[in-house]
C-alpha cells in the first residue's frame, strides 16, 4: 500500500500544476491584454486604421459616387448577366422599403467606415494612459480623430444619420446604438476635426501620404462647404493656401499618381496609397473601369502589362456621353481623362467604348498597380475657396481662383460675373476637373440637385440607350431611375441585428 | 470471439496458472498422460491452456504447440480451461494416454466481452447504449477508410459519403448531434487514445473491433468531448495460444457506372439550345449553331474525358506470435488506390505491431507502435463553378475540341464573342493532369502501459501515449493549366506550399478494484489524466514562376504575402474521472460516472467542467416469471441519463486577439498595421449535451433472434455560437455559448439467424428515426440565414430557405393575374408564391417572400445485411437507405443558366419557349436576359430542391472456402466483391445521394447541409480476394 500512497502524492503534486499546464496564450498572435502598451503599439494601431481606406477608394467610393452621378455609368453586357447590384446603383434602382436597402455595396461602405472608427475609438480609448513622447503621441491622436472623423463624415453624406461609436465595444452588449440625427454626426466629426488640426504637423514634417494639418484643414473645409459655413470654409482654405506646402502641377496629365511614381505629388493633400506588388496592398480599379468583355489584345496596351489576361462580365464607371459633352472645346483636361477603346467582342454595332484614362498607368501585372487614390487635391483647395468666396458674394475674388484651374486646362478665363452665374460655372468647373474623382454626386447632393439633374438624366438615358452602351435591342430595366434619393438606405443586414433601425 | 485487449487474464485465472506451474513441479508418482488441446472450427492448436487434475493440486498449462503431459490415474478427471472457452472435463481411462481436446468457444453472443470507456464490461451487463462490430466482418469491403466500411451497419448512426475522393468526405453523426459552430465529429478512441487526427487514415486491417457509444452514460468518462458520441476502435493483439501467419488481398477495379450520372446536353442538344435560344429572343443565329444536326457523333464529352477505370489494391500480413510472456501481434499494409478521376492516387504504408508482455506475476506492460506513410494527389475536383474541375468540366460547351487536329490537348476553349460565350474554357483533361495537387503524410501512433496488481482485484495502470503527425501539401499550377474558368492560357503559375507539424501526448492513470461480495459485485474505477497537443504550421503560398519545370519557391516571382503565413494552435486537458458499476446476481445493474475536465480552450472565469452520469438496466429473463417462457430467452430493460460537452470551440475564443498583418502603405513603403480583429470571452465554456435514454434488448428463440430497441432524447445548450453583432461595433460577431437545440429519435437494430443447417441465413438490420429542433439562439435572434439555409427557432436546423416556386407564366392572363418581381418578371419566367400577400414578389428585407422549401434530413435511414452460408460458400449483401431527405442541387445556377452561357443539364431542352410550348415546367423562357432568367438562377428556391431518398445496395461479396492447402495453407478463402452496386432514387441531380459539400461557409457545413455542387464520383467497385493462413 506504500506504493499507492506515493502514487496518492504523485498525483497531488500533479493537480498542483494543473492552472499553469491549463493557460495556453496564442503563441502567433498578440491579445488585447498585452497590446496597446508602447508607442508603436499605437503606431501600429493608427497605421491599421488608414488601412480599410484601401477597400474604400479600391471597390465602393468609385461605384456610390461617381456612377450614381451622370459621369458615369454600367455598361450593359447582355450576354452576362449577374451583377444587378452594381447595376441598381447606376441606374437608380435600388431595392429598399422602410429606409432599409438590401444592396452589398452599400453595406460594405458603411461597415468599413465602422472598420476605421471602432480603431480610431481603441487607439483614443487607451493612448493618454500611456507615457510617451507628447509630439509622437498628438501626432497618433491626430490621425485617429481625422480618420475617425473622415469615417463620419463619410457615413453622414451616404446616409444622414446613423450610429455614434465613440468608445471601442468590449461586449455585446455595447454593440448596437440608435441613430443618431444628422446634426449629431455633424457636430461629433467637426470637434473631432478641428481637435486633428491643432495636433497634426504640417505636411513637411508629416510622414510622406499621411493625414497632414493641411489635410485636416481641407476635411474641416470640405465639411463646412457641405453645410454652406463660407466663412468657416474660407478661413481655413485661406490657411492652407498661404501655408505654401502646396501648389498646382503645370501640367495636368501629370497630377495624377502612377503606379509607382509622382505620388502625393506638390498638388495631393490625400491620396489613399496602394502598393503594386504582391503583398496584397495593391489597388485593381483600373481593372474595375474597363467596358467588358474586353480581349487580352485590347487590354494590353491600356494596363502595359506582362501578363493580360481578358476580361468579361460588365463594365462598371463608363464614361457616359453627359461628361464628355460637359468639356468645353479645346479643354486638355479631356482627352487626359477620356479615352477610346475598340472591343471586337462587343454586341453592339459601335464597338468603341470610352474609358476612364486618368487612372490608367503602366504597371507589371495583370490585375495588381499601385496607383493611389486622389481625395483632396490643391485644386480642389482653389476652386472651394472660389465657391465659398463667390457665395459670399465676393464674386470677382472668386473668378481669380477659378480661372487659375482654367488656365491650366487651356482655357479662357470665366465670363461668368453674376453670382449665380459664378456659381454654375464653378459646379460645372468642378466636374471636369475632378471628373472620376468622385465628387459629382455630392456636388449635385449638397446642391440639392438630385432630382433636376438625375431625373433628367435618367430620361435621356432611357429614350437612348444606344448612347449608354446597351446592344441593339436592349435597353435599362423597366424600374430603372424609379428611385432617385439623396441619401442611401441603411444596410438591410445590420438592420437584422441592430434593434434600432 | 471477443476480448478486450487491456483485459488480462483475471486474477482468478493468473492464480490458477500460477498454481498449476509451481505445482508441476511437486508432481507425484502416477502415470504420465499427455496429448494437444485445439480450438473448435479452426482446429488450431492453443498455448496456454490450463490443464488440472480435478480435487487435485496437479496440473499444467500447454506448450508452445498446444501440448500437454501431466500425471494422473485411471478414474480422475482432467478440467482442461481456457479464458473464452467453455471447460471441459476427461475422465482418464485405464490404458489411454494420448488425449486430444477440443475447446468450443463459450462465447454466445451476450457473454462477449464489450471495450467500453476505460475498462470491458460483459454484453450482458451493459446499461447504455453501445454497439460493437467485429474488425473480421469488414474485412471484405474493398474501402480506403473505415468510416465506408461502417455505412449501414449501425443504428443511429448516419454516415454519409460526401464525396468519392479517396481518404476523404466520411460524414459521421452519431444521434443527428450537430452544433452551429462547433465540430461535430464524434471523438475516436484508438486503444484507449482520443486521437486528435483523421480516422481516416487508419488502415481498416488492423481494427480488431468497433465500438460506438452512444448515450451519455457511455460516454460521460470522456467529459467534454463526448457529446457527439464515442467511437472506440480497438487494433489487433496477439491472442494468447495463438501463432500465425496470414495474408489478406484484394484486387480491383473502379469505375463510375452512366446510370447515375448527371445527363448533360450533347453536342447537337446545346446546338439546338442555343439556336432557339436566338430564334426566342428574335436575334440573328450565330453561324455556329444554325445547324445542330451537323453535331451528331460530335460531342465532346468533358466530364467522361476526365474519368478513368481505376485499379484498387490492398495488401496485409499479419502475423501472431505468442510465448508464454510475450504476444506480439504485427500487421504489415500496402494500399494503393487510383481515383477514377485522371491522375488521382491515394496510397498507403501502414505497420502496426502491438505486444504485451508479463513481467511478473504482478506486473505486465504493453507497446503499441503504428507508423504510417500515406500519399495522396488529387486534381482539385470538388467545389463550385470556377475553383472545382468537375463542376467546370460538366458544363463546358460540348462542341468544344478536348484535343486538337494533331491529337494533343488543347489548351483552353473560347469561341468568338456573338456565339454567347464569354468565358475561356481551360482544358480540364489538362488540369487534372498537369497540376499537382499532393499531400504526405507521415503519422506515428504509438501506447505504452504497465499495470500493477498489488492485490487480488485491484488494479493500478499508467499509459503514455503519444501521436506524431506531419502533413505537407504540395500544389503546383503549371501555366499551361487551371481549375478556374474564364483564365486564358499560359495561365499565371502559382505554387502552395502547407506544412503541418502535430503532436499530442496523453498520460492517464487509473486505479480499479473489483470485488464479489456474495451476490453483489461492484468494480470502482478513479483516475486522473493530462493530454496536450500542439499543431505548427508553414504555409507559403507562391506565383509567377518562369519555368513551369522548377516550381521551387525560388523560382517564384512573388511569394504571396497574403498566403504565406505561420501558426501555432495549443490545447491541455486536464481530467479526473471515477466510475463505479454494480450488479446484484447480474440482474440488477448500476453504474454511475463522472469526469472534470478543465481545459485551456475554456476562459479563465470557467475553467472545469462536470459531467456525470447514472444508468440502470434489469436483465428481466432472469427472473422467475420470464423463465417460464421459451420464446423469450433473454429480456432486458436499461435507462440512463448524463451530461456531456462539445470542446471543439477552437483554441482562443476566448481571447480578444490582435492582428498584427492589418499593414498599410505610405509612399510605397509598407508599414506594420495591428488591430484588434475579435471581441474577449472570459466566460467561454463547453457546449453541454443532456441525454436521455431507454432501451429494451431482447433475445429470442433461445438468443437466434436478438433485438434492440432505444429512445433518446437530449438537449444541446450553450451552444458556442458566433452571435452577429451590428458591424457598427467594428466587429462582426461575438463568440458565446448561447442558445439550444433539442433532439430526439428512435433506434431499432434486429439479427436474425433466419435458417441454419446446411445453409446459414443471419440477417442484420436496423433503422433509425432521428430529429431536432431549435429550441433557441440568442436572445434576440430567432434565426440565422445562410445563403439558401435557414436556422429557425422552432424548425429544425439547417433547413432549405428561399422562394417557392408555384411555376412559370403560362401566358400574359396568368403574368397579368399574378403576383411579379416588378421589372423582371415576364410570360414564361418563373412565378414565385407571394407568402406575405402584398402582391409583389421580394427576396429579403422587410416584406420578405423567402419561406422553408425543404429539409435536408431524412424521416429515417436504415440498413440491411444478409449474410448466406452453404457449404463452403457465403455470400454477404450491405444495403442501406435514406428516406425523406432533400439536398439543394446548387449546381443549377450554373448547370442551369438560361442565358446560354454553359452547357447544361439535358433537362433544359424542355423548357418554356411559349405559351403553346411550355415545356416540362421545370425551366423557364430563355427571353430577356438575366434581368429574367436572374431570377430563377440567383434566387434561391424551390426549383433547386429535390427528393434525394434513396436505397443503395453498397456491398455484394461472394466467398468460397477452399480450406487446407498442402501442409503449407492452413486455410484459404477467395472471394469476389462488388462495392456500390446500385443506387435506387429519385435524385437526378448527380450520382450521390449522399453529397452534402460546404460552400465555404465556413461553418462546417452544420447550418448549410445537403448541398450538391457535384462532387467526386462515387466509384463502383469490383474486387477479388484472398485471406490466406500460413
Amino acid at each position: 500500500m506504500k506504493k499507492i500512497n506515493i502514487f496518492i502524492v504523485l498525483l497531488g503534486i500533479m493537480v498542483s500544476s494543473c492552472e499553469e499546464f491549463l493557460t495556453l496564450s496564442p503563441e502567433t498572435a498578440l491579445s488585447s491584454a498585452t497590446f496597446y502598451k508602447t508607442e508603436a503599439d499605437f503606431e501600429q494601431a493608427v497605421n491599421a486604421t488608414y488601412a480599410p481606406l484601401r477597400s474604400i477608394a479600391n471597390s465602393r467610393s468609385w461605384l456610390l459616387c461617381e456612377m450614381r452621378s451622370d459621369n458615369t455609368i454600367y455598361a450593359r453586357n447582355i450576354n452576362f448577366g449577374a451583377t444587378e447590384q452594381q447595376e441598381d446603383i447606376s441606374d437608380h434602382a435600388l431595392p429598399e422599403a422602410d429606409g432599409i436597402t438590401s444592396n452589398g455595396h452599400v453595406l460594405s461602405q458603411y461597415r468599413q467606415d465602422y472598420l476605421i472608427i471602432a480603431r480610431a475609438n481603441q487607439i483614443l480609448s487607451v493612448i493618454d494612459e500611456v507615457e510617451f513622447d507628447q509630439t509622437s503621441k498628438d501626432n497618433l491622436k491626430g490621425q485617429a480623430l481625422f480618420l475617425r472623423g473622415y469615417a463620419y463624415y463619410e457615413l453622414a453624406r451616404y446616409f444622414g444619420g446613423v450610429p455614434l461609436h465613440l468608445e471601442p465595444v468590449t461586449a455585446r452588449e455595447e454593440a448596437a446604438l440608435p441613430v443618431s440625427p444628422e446634426a449629431d454626426i455633424y457636430n461629433q466629426l467637426i470637434s473631432d476635426i478641428q481637435a486633428s488640426i491643432s495636433m497634426l504637423p504640417v505636411r513637411s514634417s508629416q510622414g510622406v501620404g499621411r493625414a497632414s494639418k493641411g489635410t485636416a484643414q481641407m476635411l474641416l473645409a470640405d465639411v463646412y462647404i457641405t453645410q454652406k459655413k463660407w466663412a468657416e470654409a474660407e478661413t481655413l482654405l485661406r490657411a492652407i493656401v498661404n501655408s505654401g506646402e502646396y501648389e498646382l502641377i503645370g501640367n495636368y496629365e501629370d497630377v495624377f499618381s502612377e503606379s509607382v511614381g509622382n505620388k502625393n505629388n506638390m498638388e495631393s493633400l490625400f491620396e489613399v496609397q496602394f502598393l503594386e506588388g504582391p503583398e496584397g496592398l495593391n489597388s485593381s480599379f483600373l481593372y474595375s473601369f474597363m467596358p467588358r468583355p474586353i480581349s487580352s489584345q485590347e487590354l494590353q496596351p491600356i494596363t502595359g502589362t506582362s501578363n493580360t489576361q481578358g476580361l468579361d462580365g460588365e463594365g462598371n464607371n463608363v464614361p457616359t456621353p453627359d461628361i464628355i459633352e460637359a468639356f468645353e472645346d479645346g479643354d486638355l483636361r479631356k482627352d487626359a481623362s477620356i479615352a477610346y477603346v475598340e472591343i471586337e467582342g462587343s454586341d453592339r454595332e459601335d464597338k468603341v467604348y470610352p474609358y476612364i484614362k486618368k487612372y490608367a498607368k503602366h504597371h507589371d501585372l495583370h490585375g495588381n498597380h499601385g496607383t493611389n487614390w486622389p481625395i483632396y487635391r490643391y485644386a480642389e483647395v482653389l476652386l472651394f475657396l472660389a465657391e465659398a468666396l463667390n457665395e459670399q458674394g465676393k464674386t470677382a475674388e472668386a473668378a481669380a481662383y477659378l480661372n487659375q484651374i482654367r488656365d491650366r486646362a487651356g482655357l479662357e478665363a470665366t465670363t461668368a460675373s453674376s453670382q449665380s452665374d459664378m456659381r454654375e460655372a464653378i459646379f460645372k468647373e468642378r466636374r471636369v476637373e475632378f471628373a472620376f474623382e468622385n465628387k459629382r454626386w455630392f456636388d449635385i447632393t449638397r446642391a440639392d440637385r438630385v432630382q433636376e439633374i438625375i431625373g433628367a438624366f435618367g430620361q435621356r438615358a432611357m429614350a437612348n440607350p444606344l448612347d449608354y452602351y446597351y446592344p441593339e435591342g436592349a435597353t435599362f430595366r423597366d424600374h430603372a431611375f424609379s428611385n432617385i434619393t439623396k441619401y442611401y438606405a441603411l444596410p438591410a443586414a445590420e438592420a437584422e441585428i441592430t434593434p434600432h433601425f | 470471439m471477443k476480448k478486450n485487449c487491456y483485459q488480462f487474464l483475471d486474477s482468478k485465472q493468473l492464480f490458477t496458472l500460477l498454481a498449476a506451474l509451481l505445482l508441476s513441479f511437486a508432481s507425484y508418482a502416477q502415470s504420465t498422460v499427455s496429448g494437444v488441446v485445439r480450438s473448435e472450427g479452426d482446429n488450431e492448436t492453443i498455448p496456454g491452456v490450463s490443464v488440472l487434475v480435478k480435487g487435485t493440486t496437479r496440473g499444467t498449462v500447454t506448450d508452445l504447440d498446444g501440448k500437454f503431459q501431466v500425471e494422473a490415474a485411471a478414474g480422475e478427471v482432467l478440467s482442461v480451461s481456457y479464458i473464452g472457452y467453455a471447460t471441459k472435463e476427461i475422465t482418464i481411462q485405464g490404458g489411454q494416454t494420448q488425449y486430444d481436446v477440443t475447446l468450443a468457444s463459450s462465447m454466445s453472443d451476450l457473454s462477449e466481452v464489450v471495450v467500453v470507456g476505460y475498462g470491458s464490461q460483459l454484453k450482458k451487463e451493459i446499461t447504455g447504449a453501445v454497439q460493437t462490430l467485429d474488425g473480421d466482418d469488414l474485412m471484405d469491403i474493398p474501402a480506403t477508410q473505415i468510416g465506408q466500411k461502417l455505412q449501414g451497419q449501425l443504428a443511429g448512426v448516419q454516415i454519409n459519403q460526401t464525396t468519392g475522393r479517396p481518404g476523404q468526405g466520411i460524414n459521421v453523426r452519431i444521434r443527428g448531434q450537430l452544433s452551429v459552430s462547433a465540430g461535430s465529429d464524434p471523438l475516436y478512441v484508438v486503444d484507449g487514445f482520443p486521437i486528435t487526427g483523421n480516422i481516416s487514415t487508419l488502415n481498416p486491417d488492423e481494427i480488431q473491433d468497433i465500438t460506438v457509444l452512444k448515450d451519455a452514460a457511455s460516454t460521460s468518462l470522456y467529459g467534454s468531448r463526448a457529446a457527439n458520441g464515442v467511437v472506440l476502435i480497438t487494433t489487433k493483439r496477439g491472442k494468447a495460444g495463438q501463432s500465425s501467419v496470414s495474408l489478406n488481398v484484394y484486387k480491383g477495379l473502379q469505375n463510375v457506372p452512366h446510370y447515375n450520372r448527371l445527363e448533360m446536353m450533347d453536342a447537337v442538344e446545346f446546338a439546338q439550345f442555343k439556336k432557339e435560344y436566338y430564334e426566342d429572343a428574335g436575334r440573328d443565329v450565330p453561324e455556329m449553331f444554325q445547324n445542330p444536326s451537323s453535331y451528331e457523333g460530335q460531342t465532346q464529352d468533358w466530364y467522361d474525358a476526365l474519368l478513368q477505370t481505376a485499379p484498387i489494391s490492398n495488401y496485409n500480413l499479419t502475423i501472431n506470435s505468442n510465448t508464454e510472456k510475450m504476444s506480439t501481434s504485427v500487421v504489415a499494409g500496402y494500399f494503393d488506390q487510383e481515383g477514377v478521376v485522371l491522375n488521382t492516387d491515394y496510397e498507403r504504408f501502414s505497420l502496426r505491431i502491438n505486444s504485451d508482455y508479463k513481467a511478473s506475476e504482478k506486473v505486465s506492460m504493453g507497446f503499441n507502435i503504428a507508423p504510417q506513410y500515406i500519399r495522396d494527389n488529387t486534381p482539385r475536383t470538388d467545389g463550385s463553378r470556377g475553383t472545382g474541375i468537375l463542376f467546370n468540366a460538366l458544363h463546358a460547351w460540348p462542341n468544344m475540341p478536348i484535343y486538337d487536329d494533331e491529337g494533343e490537348l488543347t489548351y483552353y476553349n473560347r469561341f468568338p464573342a456573338e456565339t454567347g460565350n464569354i468565358f475561356a474554357y481551360p482544358n480540364y483533361v489538362r488540369s487534372a493532369l498537369e497540376i499537382t495537387n499532393e499531400t504526405k503524410q507521415t503519422n506515428l501512433l504509438s501506447n505504452a502501459y504497465v499495470q500493477y496488481e498489488p492485490i487480488e482485484g485491484l488494479v493500478v495502470k499508467s499509459t503514455i501515449n503519444a501521436e506524431i503527425r506531419n502533413s505537407k501539401y504540395f500544389y503546383f499550377n503549371p501555366s499551361t493549366a487551371t481549375q478556374g474558368i474564364n483564365i486564358a492560357i499560359p495561365a499565371v503559375a502559382s505554387s502552395v506550399r502547407d506544412h503541418y507539424d502535430h503532436f499530442s501526448w496523453l498520460n492517464e492513470n487509473t486505479v480499479t478494484y473489483n470485488k464479489s461480495i456474495n451476490d453483489h459485485s461492484f468494480e470502482l474505477l478513479g483516475g486522473f489524466t493530462n493530454q496536450k497537443y500542439r499543431r505548427e504550421r508553414t504555409r507559403i503560398s507562391a506565383n509567377t514562376y518562369a519555368d513551369d519545370r522548377l516550381p521551387t519557391i525560388q523560382g517564384a516571382i512573388n511569394i504571396s504575402r497574403g498566403g504565406t503565413s505561420s501558426d501555432v494552435q495549443e490545447w491541455s486537458l486536464t481530467s479526473f474521472l471515477s466510475r463505479l458499476t454494480y450488479n446484484f446476481k447480474g440482474k440488477y445493474l448500476m453504474t454511475a460516472a463522472i469526469r472534470a475536465d478543465g481545459s485551456s480552450r475554456f476562459g479563465a472565469e470557467n475553467r472545469w467542467g462536470v459531467f456525470p452520469s447514472v444508468s440502470a438496466g434489469w436483465v428481466l429473463s432472469d427472473e422467475g416469471f420470464l423463465n417460464t417462457s421459451d420464446k423469450v430467452s433473454f429480456a432486458k430493460i436499461r435507462g440512463s441519463f448524463g451530461v456531456t460537452g462539445n470542446n471543439n470551440i477552437g483554441n482562443y475564443t476566448q481571447y480578444a486577439l490582435v492582428n498584427n498583418t492589418v499593414n498599410s502603405v505610405f509612399d510605397n513603403t509598407v508599414v506594420p498595421g495591428a488591430a484588434i480583429t475579435s471581441l474577449s470571452n472570459p466566460y467561454l465554456g463547453w457546449e453541454t449535451t443532456r441525454q436521455f435514454d431507454i432501451g429494451l434488448d431482447l433475445g429470442l428463440f433461445d438468443d437466434r433472434v436478438t433485438f434492440i430497441y432505444d429512445f433518446y432524447a437530449k438537449n444541446t445548450s450553450n451552444l458556442l455560437y458566433n452571435v452577429q453583432i451590428p458591424q457598427e461595433a467594428g466587429f462582426g460577431s461575438f463568440t458565446d455559448n448561447i442558445g439550444e437545440i433539442k433532439f430526439w429519435g428512435h433506434e431499432f437494430s434486429i439479427s436474425s439467424r433466419n435458417t441454419e443447417g446446411r445453409l446459414v441465413w443471419t440477417t442484420n438490420a436496423n433503422i433509425s428515426f432521428n430529429r431536432n429542433e431549435v429550441v433557441a439562439l440568442a436572445d434576440g435572434i430567432d434565426r440565422v440565414y445562410g445563403s439558401y439555409h435557414i436556422t429557425q427557432v422552432g424548425q429544425p436546423f439547417g433547413q432549405f430557405y428561399g422562394l417557392n416556386k408555384l411555376g412559370n407564366y403560362m401566358n400574359q392572363e396568368d403574368l397579368d393575374n399574378s403576383p411579379q418581381v416588378p421589372g423582371r418578371s415576364t410570360v414564361g419566367s418563373i412565378k414565385l408564391e407571394d407568402v406575405n400577400g402584398d402582391g409583389i414578389i421580394t427576396r429579403g428585407g422587410d416584406n420578405d417572400d423567402r419561406t422553408i422549401i425543404g429539409n435536408p434530413f431524412p424521416d429515417f435511414t436504415y440498413g440491411i445485411t444478409n449474410n448466406f452460408k452453404y457449404g463452403k460458400w457465403d455470400l454477404n449483401i450491405i444495403a442501406s437507405g435514406s428516406q425523406g431527405h432533400q439536398l439543394y442541387m446548387r449546381h443549377l445556377y450554373s448547370t442551369a443558366n438560361l442565358d446560354g452561357v454553359f452547357n447544361m443539364v439535358a433537362k433544359a431542352t424542355d423548357r418554356f419557349r411559349s405559351p403553346e410550348d411550355p415545356g416540362e415546367g421545370i425551366f423557364g423562357t430563355t427571353v430577356g436576359g438575366g434581368n429574367v432568367t436572374g431570377i430563377e438562377r440567383d434566387w434561391a428556391n424551390s426549383n433547386f430542391v429535390w427528393d434525394a431518398s434513396f436505397f443503395s445496395i453498397k456491398n455484394i461479396t461472394l466467398g468460397y472456402d477452399i480450406g487446407k492447402i498442402a501442409n503449407v495453407v492452413k486455410a484459404a478463402r477467395l472471394y469476389a466483391s462488388v462495392q456500390n452496386v446500385y443506387i435506387f432514387t429519385p435524385y437526378w441531380g448527380g450520382g450521390n445521394p449522399e453529397v452534402s459539400q460546404d460552400n465555404g461557409s465556413g461553418d462546417g457545413g452544420n447550418l448549410s447541409p445537403g448541398v450538391d455542387l457535384t462532387g467526386y464520383p462515387i466509384p463502383r467497385t469490383f474486387t477479388i480476394g484472398a485471406n490466406i493462413t500460413f
